[in-house]
Parts: structure tokens; C-alpha cells; sequence
């Protein structure tokens, strides 16, 4: 990784690697916040094992960066970890989770509660490189007080053979929220469960997802948007299948329960097209690498 | 000789469409090949290139003195051929600048005509006249010994038929790289002046003449279907 001496909590395995506290930010692993903060209890719901807690209470001036990491075998982590941001305060925050090694065999469960206080505002950018055998199952729930924005993107470049992941957004008044998922399925299963309430008036949001399935994975996907006032929300998920023993399954699901609110999806499925690939093969580009060019281009659309 | 394709027999979708095409380029020469709609034009340029949609059922085809009947369409391109399409698919999200950089054989690719075009997805909403453009800069960047055009002439003004004429003979005729044209209306041919002309008529090579203003003048004339009694066949 680059730049380590700037990662504001690094933890490999189960053991907290580095803790880089700078001005605005309390960084602590999550077991000592919930003995330090009896407030925090409320969000954690029980004692976490593990973890980090980071509290930005005054307008930083960095990026925080986080970075979770399997570095040994048959390593099961089972991560809780809080965020909270103040009021009006701006934050950007890089959050890596990684093997170090491809075939360690690793569990890397992590739930987390993440909280956007009135005009608040958090531009997350969720990365995973997994090893071929890597168990994952995260679970993050953010909470978007009034007025406050979320800008969330996750990508995961290296996948596991296993991916489990779990996003609900809870928008208050006059929030707004703009979920990208890039799911790449390489051998892999994965679930992906995504689900924004548009709680408080006039909140709105966006998800779009995309998934591409090669070498024999399995993708399903069900997002839902589900109104309860007055809002706006539109889900727009993309399959991009590249062999044919992969399978994707996109299940799109708008609830309205107001109807003052306008929610809106479109969903598709494809394949790569011959046409296009005998065009860049033409070009010199070997079958393998004018696939890969393909789904980078679809990877980047709308982006 | 550059290029030599031997009685070659096509199928597509179960359906024969080439039916014993023989053709013949030398290095540094420029040829043409008309015909009428579905005569087999385009298909003949994607067998040389090696698009496994079709079937080769019998025939040879050699480039640069090795045969490459069977060979991978990529293999064919590092071997030094080069076809710009006639209609080719948009590669979305993938700017042409991005492909560029992926396919190019060439540090030196300076082309003021395709500088709009670097920062825009590969022929996603490109005018007949930017894939045009697109195209030849895909083809230079290959640094090819034979470039076939597919229909280059078709959806073009004449001005701007010109243009593209002019690039063609400064960067790839003045440089010694063989050219096929393939053409339906033969608007290209008084500019690049071929040395033969070729003319493919329901899967075959019914005519090759050498002058392309006789071959464009019976055609206009009697039509295609009447090239077989031509008496300029040259077979």
C-alpha cells in the first residue's frame, strides 16, 4: 500500500497495526470506544471484539483512510466498526480491505454503523482485493441526518470466492445519497443485498450497480428503494456476463409507500457482444485481452 | 507477393458465399474489389482477417510467405494485415484514445484529423465521417504492410472523399503499404488509381483489369448483372 504512514487505522489480522490520530479525528479500535464512549453503545448494540471507531469532530483537512487486512491463514475476523461524522463537517474516507496473499483462506465479517449528522457530508470509497479463497461478509448501515450527503462507491477489484455484501442507506430530511457498486465475480458466489429508505421529506437517492460474471460465478443482486415520504430515488442495475457457466440475477424492488414520492429502475443483463470482439481482436488484441477492455468499458460507462 | 488467397470456399450461417476466390497483391500495390450488394465482398476481407463467424470449407490463404488459413484474427494483425470496417461497433466506455494506447505499434502517431476524437468512446455516436476517420487512425497506429478498406467511400462527400484519399496515398502508399479497396460505387478509385481492379459477382472474381475507368464504365452501363458478358473479363 501507498503512503502507509497515512493510514489512520490499519489493523492485519486481528491485531491493530498502526493508529494515525490527527487533529478533528478521535481513531480508537472499537473495543476501548466502547468502554471510553457510553454513547457509543447505542450504535454498536454489543461489546465489538474488534474494529475501529472513528469520530471526526471537527472539519479535517485529510482524506481518513482505513485499512483492514487478512495477512496470515485461516484467519477469521470478525469486525464492528463506527463512524461518526459531526455536523457539517466534510469528509472523504478511502477504506481498503485486503488479503495480503491469494490463497489464505481468510473469514472477514465486519458490521458497521455509519452516521452523518445534520449537513454532513461523506464521499466513501470502499475497496476490497480479495484472495481466490476468501470468505467476505460485510454489513454497513449509514445513517444520513438531515440535510447531509453520501457519495459511496465500492469496488471490488480482486474478488473472493465469497461475497456477501450487505448496504442499507437511511435518508433524512433532505438528504441525499449516490451509491455506485462495481461487483467483478471471478469464480466467485456472491449476494449482494442493497437497500435505501427514503425516510425524511424530500430525500433523495441513487443506486446504481453493475456486475460482471466470469469464470463460472454466480451474481445475485436485489436492491431496493423503498419510499415512505416524500422523495425521489432511482435504481439502475447493469449485468455484463462474459462466459457461459456464469449467472447473474437482478432483482430490482421499488416500494412506495407515499404517494407524493416518484422512484424510478431500469435493469439490464448482457453479454459481450462478437461483433465487438472480433472487431478488437482485429485490432491485435488477443481474445483475453479484448474481453478485459470490453468490461473495463462497461465497468466505466456512466461513471 | 504479399498477399495470396487460392480458391478459397466460404460458408456463413450454413450458406456458401464464397464460391473459389483467387487473389493476388504484391507488396506496395494498391487493388480494388467491387461488387454488388451481397456478392461477397465483405466477407472475403473478414476471411483474410480471420473472423471465426465463418467457415472456411476449401482454399488457402498465404500473407508475407506463411499461411494463415487458420490462424487467430490477432496473429493475422501482428503479421502486418489491417482492415478498416465498413460499420464498425461502438466499444463503449473505452475512448478511442484508451484503445490507441492498448493496439498501437507506434510512438510516432501524429494525426491532427482524429484529435476530436481521442476523448470520446470508441465510435459510440460517431458521424459516417468520424468512424471513417476513427478507422484510419486504428489502421496507422497498426503500423500494417496491407490495409483493406471496407466501403471507406460509402456515406462520404466527395470533398471529403478526397481528404481521406489523400491521407491514405501520404501515409500508407508513399510508404510502400500494399491497399485493397473494397468498393460498391468506385467513388475511391480515381483518386487511389488501383493497379487492378477485381469484380466479385455472387461469391466470385468474374473480371480483374487493370484499368479501373473500363471496369466503372461497363458497370455503369450494363450493371453488375451484366458483367459476366463483359468482354473485358481479363480470366
Amino acid at each position: 500500500m501507498k503512503n502507509v504512514k497515512n493510514v489512520n487505522y490499519w489493523q492485519i489480522d486481528h491485531r491493530v497495526k498502526q493508529i494515525f490520530e490527527r487533529k478533528g479525528a478521535v481513531i480508537l479500535p472499537s473495543p476501548t470506544a466502547w468502554e471510553k464512549f457510553k454513547w457509543s453503545r447505542a450504535y454498536f448494540e454489543r461489546k465489538p471484539k474488534e474494529g475501529y471507531f472513528v469520530w471526526i469532530k471537527k472539519q479535517v483537512d485529510f482524506p481518513l483512510t482505513t485499512c483492514i487486512t487478512i495477512a496470515s491463514p485461516k484467519i477469521s475476523q470478525d469486525l464492528t466498526n463506527l463512524l461518526v461524522i459531526e455536523k457539517g463537517i466534510t469528509v472523504k474516507a478511502d477504506v481498503i480491505c485486503n488479503a495480503a496473499k491469494n490463497n489464505l483462506c481468510g473469514t472477514h465479517k465486519a458490521r458497521g454503523k455509519l452516521l452523518l449528522k445534520d449537513n454532513a457530508s461523506l464521499e466513501y470509497n470502499h475497496l476490497h482485493r480479495w484472495g481466490k479463497k476468501d470468505f467476505v461478509s460485510p454489513d454497513y448501515e449509514f445513517i444520513l441526518g438531515e440535510n447531509s450527503r453520501l457519495v459511496y462507491t465500492y469496488k471490488n477489484l480482486f474478488p473472493p470466492e465469497s461475497l456477501q455484501l450487505k448496504t442499507t442507506i437511511r435518508g433524512g430530511k433532505n438528504s441525499s445519497s449516490n451509491l455506485n457498486f462495481i461487483i467483478n465475480g471471478l469464480n466467485s458466489r456472491i449476494e449482494v443485498k442493497d437497500t435505501l429508505f427514503l425516510e425524511g421529506k424530500n430525500s433523495q437517492g441513487t443506486i446504481k450497480l453493475k456486475l460482471v460474471g466470469r469464470k463460472n460465478s454466480q451474481l445475485m443482486a436485489k436492491s431496493s428503494i423503498i419510499a415512505k415520504t416524500l422523495g425521489r430515488g432511482h435504481l439502475d442495475c447493469r449485468g455484463l456476463l462474459v462466459d457461459k457457466n456464469s449467472t447473474i440475477s437482478l432483482i430490482p424492488e421499488l416500494i412506495c409507500q407515499s404517494k407524493d414520492a416518484q422512484i424510478t429502475h431500469e435493469a439490464s443483463i448482457g453479454k459481450i457482444s462478437e461483433e465487438e470482439l472480433n472487431y478488437l481482436r482485429q485490432r491485435g488484441l488477443s481474445e483475453e485481452e479484448a474481453i478485459n477492455l470490453i468490461v473495463t468499458g462497461f465497468l466505466e460507462l456512466g461513471e | 507477393m504479399l498477399l495470396e488467397v487460392k480458391n478459397l470456399k466460404v460458408k456463413g450461417n450454413g450458406k456458401e458465399i464464397l464460391k473459389g476466390v483467387d487473389l493476388k497483391i504484391n507488396s506496395g500495390e494498391v487493388q480494388a474489389f467491387l461488387g454488388p450488394n451481397a456478392s461477397g465482398k465483405s466477407t472475403l476481407v473478414q476471411v483474410i482477417l480471420g473472423n471465426p463467424k465463418y467457415k472456411v470449407i476449401k482454399g488457402k490463404i498465404f500473407f508475407a510467405g506463411k499461411e494463415i488459413t487458420k490462424l487467430l484474427p490477432e496473429k493475422r494483425v501482428k503479421l502486418g494485415l489491417a482492415l478498416a470496417w465498413q460499420t464498425p461497433p461502438a466499444v463503449k466506455g473505452v475512448k478511442l484514445s484508451q484503445l490507441l494506447e492498448k493496439i498501437s505499434q507506434r510512438k510516432d502517431l501524429q494525426f491532427e484529423e482524429g484529435k476530436g476524437l481521442l476523448e470520446r468512446e470508441t465510435n459510440v455516436d460517431f458521424s459516417g465521417g468520424e468512424k471513417k476517420i476513427s478507422e484510419l487512425l486504428q489502421i496507422l497506429a497498426l503500423k500494417p504492410k496491407l490495409v483493406i478498406f471496407d466501403e471507406i467511400d460509402s456515406g462520404l462527400d466527395l470533398k471529403k472523399l478526397e481528404k481521406v484519399s489523400k491521407i491514405i496515398k501520404k501515409e500508407l502508399v508513399a510508404k510502400g503499404v500494399s491497399v485493397l479497396l473494397i468498393t460498391h460505387s468506385g467513388a475511391i478509385l480515381q483518386f487511389l488509381k488501383p493497379k487492378i481492379t477485381n469484380v466479385m459477382v455472387d461469391g466470385r472474381v468474374i473480371c480483374k483489369e487493370k484499368d479501373f475507368r473500363k471496369v466503372l464504365k461497363t458497370i455503369k452501363k450494363y450493371g453488375y448483372e451484366k458483367c459476366k458478358k463483359c468482354k473485358l473479363l481479363a480470366n
